[in-house]
């Protein structure tokens, strides 16, 4: 059964009937969000049951879309959080992914701007590193870019996405070593993104985005993950009753391969280890339960089939 | 642009010409700078790197006056400011305690100030300067500026006189050859430096 992310809007009437609907079909609630009348489900459905879903919810309106970055989350790699890089272009595109189903975080390096005095410290690259992917929001001059491309991107381990103000073909030009996603004609600029013409280009980074994810899904597809991270998130979710009062609007935060919990590590990294998933197998056979560097976060991280030799 | 006579941007990369050029016009709108300058260069390297603005402003000589948004209307002992817009109401109030002492000036409401015993002509109450907008156009635009400028060019020099401003930024120590570029840009202005 292959789980592919959708986004249900509809409305809130019965929309309990769905939630049931798609538990019962084996699929998986990632995000549910209540804005007024409307409700918004993130979630890992089986591809054959989309028709059957779509079907059901017509009569009380419900809109199912595939959206293929339910389930990842993103680091928007800002060069800085003044307002020379804030709120737009960087905070456009991250409410832009957002949108879509991704949850994106504003990864900013502490002495990220400028040409020959920007670096990264320890902390910002294991930020990064934490991620699915990082999206790189560079400024408008090809030798700035090329200038502070090795050096940021020293350590980081994730597919990295870059935009900035040159166009793709000078950003592939100068980018050495290659990155995995090029957006050209994205750089600094100092309007909100709200016309066609811009929208489009927002697109188009959410277009590179999902293909170079697509990549990383197909690499992880050749060792599969000893546990679905949706299922270990309600599994989480049933056996962890102090995830229910965290605040955090995501407090289990799903990754390609792993987990985000918002709860303090020392107090409950134990615990989690300890949880079972099926008969006998507990958690830290399948996955590593690591402390986060972003605060005092738990970070699962699923093993492949490889390295447990156990599929749930 | 409207207002602007003459407006430039030069860089050695034709693209980010073309970002600083929308860039420069849109903080200067947001920041209501447009009408106040008359000529502007920006000069971007980031090569070196540096980033030099220069430009002549209009005059501005127009202090503001009470007169300016505030009627006098002179009564039987006493004297009512009828104010119609309240942005120097502050600056006013303060002026008239400092002139008349704060038992004298009386604000019932929002837009009017009474003022008691007052031995003064209206037209003179009119002439009352309160505050000059060109005090804080230099602090204006050099906020303005930083935020054109790449935000890592740090070490900065401003000028700000007689209607000319320089501004140049940059990541190290600025050298002694900016003062020929920022000469030869007044030169490319058609303006003596």
């Amino acid at each position: 059964m292959t789980l592919v992310p959708v986004t249900y809007k509809g409305g809130v009437h019965q929309h309990d009937a769905i939630i049931d609907l798609i538990e019962d079909l084996g699929g998986y609630i990632v995000q549910k969000h209540m804005i007024a009348q409307e409700v918004v489900l993130q979630c890992f459905v089986p591809k054959d049951d989309i028709e059957l879903i779509a079907r059901i919810s017509k009569p009380l309106f419900g809109e199912v879309t595939e959206s293929p970055l339910v389930g990842t989350e993103i680091a928007v790699v800002s060069m800085s959080l003044e307002i020379h890089h804030l709120p737009h272009p960087s905070c456009d595109f991250a409410e832009y992914a957002r949108r879509i189903g991704a949850k994106t975080n504003m990864v900013s390096p502490a002495r990220g701007p400028g040409k020959r005095i920007s670096t990264i410290n320890d902390e910002e690259r294991d930020v990064i590193n934490e991620h699915d992917i990082a999206v790189y929001a560079f400024g408008n001059f090809e030798s700035c870019i090329e200038h502070k491309w090795p050096v940021m991107r020293r350590g980081i381990e994730v597919p990295i996405v870059v935009m900035g103000g040159p166009s793709e073909e000078t950003l592939r030009r100068i980018i050495d070593p290659p990155a995995d996603g090029y957006v050209g004609g994205v750089g600094r600029f100092m309007r909100r993104t709200k016309e066609g013409e811009e929208i489009a280009k927002l697109d188009e980074i959410v277009a590179e985005v999902t293909r170079v994810l697509e990549k990383k899904r197909e690499e992880i597809a050749k060792d599969p993950l000893s546990v679905s991270p949706a299922l270990l998130m309600e599994v989480i979710r049933e056996q962890v009753p102090a995830i229910h009062q965290v605040t955090s609007p995501t407090p289990l935060t799903v990754q390609m391969a792993g987990l985000r919990v918002k709860l303090p590590y020392d107090t409950f990294a134990k615990p989690l280890r300890k949880i079972e998933l099926e008969d006998g197998i507990l958690l830290r056979d399948l996955a590593e339960v690591l402390p986060s560097r972003m605060r005092d976060y738990i970070i699962v991280r699923i093993l492949p089939f490889s390295e447990s030799n156990t599929v749930i | 642009m409207f207002a602007i006579e003459y407006f430039e941007v030069e860089c050695p990369e034709p693209v980010g010409a073309a970002y600083y050029n929308q860039i420069t016009n849109d903080v200067l709108l947001d920041h209501n700078l447009l009408k106040v300058i008359h000529k502007l260069h920006v000069f971007v390297d980031p090569r070196v790197p540096f980033f030099i603005a220069i430009g002549i402003l209009n005059k501005i000589t127009a202090k503001v006056r009470i007169g300016d948004f505030a009627n006098v209307n002179p009564q039987e002992g006493k004297m009512t400011l009828v104010i119609a817009n309240e942005t120097y109401l502050a600056p006013m109030l303060k002026i008239l305690w400092e002139k008349y002492g704060k038992d004298r000036v009386e604000q019932p409401d929002r837009f009017t100030v009474i003022l008691y015993d007052v031995k003064a002509d209206p037209k003179e109450i009119e002439e009352i300067i309160v505050a000059d907008p060109s005090e804080s156009l230099g602090k204006d635009l050099i906020y303005a500026f930083r935020l054109v400028a790449p935000e890592g060019f740090r070490v900065r020099r401003e000028n700000h006189e007689n209607g000319k401003f320089t501004f140049i930024a940059s990541e190290d120590t600025i050298s002694e050859d900016m003062d020929e570029i920022v000469r030869a840009r007044f030169v490319l202005m058609g303006e003596t430096p």
